[in-house]
């Protein structure tokens, strides 16, 4: 049995006993002296502006898939108008949907999944690309700054997402 | 004041009785989270693991695609394929051999997946052509006549398109690609990324409707069961249907090996 005190902590306003020396929640030092409080403080404000930076890497790259379907949108209609036989309009069309629809439905997953999202994302992306590159060796080129940028932007996200993840824990940051 | 009753956990540092939701301990100050940290600081590297195995997968399906397709090509990139699939798969150690266990070993449940694999089976390949044919316009594809003209043809066909991917994709994706996301993610996102990326390496968006469901399926049943044989035998009776329903569409006989 403990008796929780008034009192909150300094750093997370969690409420503690008047026997703990550390905060069970953030492990700010309670009883340590002035100097290793404002260590502390200063110590996880850094780590919390650099999880708010990686959640904007991990936000920009889900926000990329919207722009992937928007980018696939438009290849669908200028495509489509480039092709004279209707079934094979018909059947374009049909393969730019089912792609615009898994790009969509990638980026609201990754609103509250990002891991799995953007690898998927990001695994699709490289594989249409390489899959054009087949059928049409010089497709490569075409807009392939735009391609280094998305794929750029999504390999970021995933890599903020595995950060974001170990400052949470370690910090005890919900 | 009122009193707070807690349940207590004992400190991994100082051995002190701590609260029990206790991300620190109130005493030394020292991280209770030690263990998940560590397993998150390995998401990385794993992650690095994945990245190595798709970009090998991906190669030798581009080289596969790239080189001619006749039966000596095709055999040799089943041995490739099988040869990397077990390489992956020894990387895995113990977790791998676990896999490779058959607990709870039922003869009611392997009936049904060699009765529900053949099912399945044969319902896609009725849908599938057809869509191929009347939404993708693709071209009618045969299996049977690319083996046509070859000693025992029926025979190579049902090594190199039911046994061998069954034994070597099961081990390769249900295998080791799965056993890496479970080390990243939770057992949802594992399953579904896994099968996902089974689609992909097959470069064929008209098969989603029907290969996401059946790798899903795969996936889960390998969760479930914590063996890889089930897939297994439910991979090989999916394509040894699609062989059997070929044979018959293109060469107008109905075809059992061993019979």
């Amino acid at each position: 049995m403990e008796t929780p005190s008034n009192i909150n902590c300094a750093c997370c306003a969690t409420q503690f006993a008047e026997t703990d020396v550390y905060c069970n929640s953030c492990g700010f030092p309670l009883k340590g002296t002035e100097d290793e409080q404002r260590d502390f403080i200063t110590n996880r404000t850094f780590k919390e502006i650099d999880l708010a930076d990686f959640h904007k890497n991990i936000k920009s790259a889900t926000n990329s898939l919207y722009w992937v379907a928007g980018l696939f949108a438009l290849g669908a209609i200028i495509g489509g108008f480039m092709l004279q036989d209707e079934s094979e309009i018909v059947a374009h069309l049909i393969i730019y949907v089912i792609l615009i629809a898994i790009f969509l439905a990638l980026a609201v997953w990754g609103k509250q999944k990002p891991l799995p999202a953007l690898i998927s994302g990001l695994s699709l992306y490289v594989f249409i690309q390489i899959a054009n590159a087949i059928l049409e060796p010089a497709s490569i080129l075409s807009g392939i700054i735009v391609k280094i940028i998305i794929i750029a932007m999504l390999i970021k996200g995933i890599k903020a997402a595995l950060e974001a993840d170990k400052i949470k824990k370690e910090f005890n940051i919900k | 004041m009122e009193t707070v009753s807690e349940q207590y956990k004992t400190c991994q540092h100082c051995e002190s009785q701590i609260a029990l939701t206790s991300s620190f301990c109130s005493v030394c100050g020292k991280s209770q989270n030690a263990a998940d940290l560590e397993h998150l600081s390995q998401r990385k590297q794993h992650l690095k693991y994945i990245g190595f195995f798709l970009a090998v997968e991906l190669l030798m399906c581009i080289l596969s695609y790239a080189v001619d397709s006749s039966i000596t090509s095709i055999l040799f990139f089943d041995g490739i394929f099988a040869v990397s699939a077990v390489l992956f798969f020894i990387l895995l150690g113990s977790d791998g051999i676990k896999l490779l266990k058959w607990p709870n070993f039922s003869i009611l449940k392997l009936l049904s997946t060699i009765v529900v694999a053949v099912i399945f089976s044969y319902g896609v390949n009725q849908v599938v052509p057809w869509l191929n044919v009347n939404i993708f316009k693709a071209d009618e594809t045969s299996y049977s006549l690319q083996y046509a003209g070859y000693p025992y043809s029926n025979y190579l066909m049902i090594f190199s398109i039911a046994l061998m991917p069954a034994i070597f994709e099961e081990l390769a994706y249900r295998g080791y690609l799965m056993e890496k996301f479970l080390k990243i993610m939770g057992k949802k996102e594992a399953v579904y990324l896994s099968s996902f990326l089974f689609f992909l390496m097959h470069f064929s968006i008209a098969s989603i409707f029907w290969m996401i469901p059946f790798a899903i399926v795969l996936a889960e049943i390998r969760m479930r069961e914590n063996t890889l044989w089930y897939g297994i035998i439910l991979h090989f009776f999916f394509n040894f249907t699609t062989c059997i329903l070929d044979i018959y569409e293109f060469q107008g006989k109905f075809w059992l090996p061993f019979l």
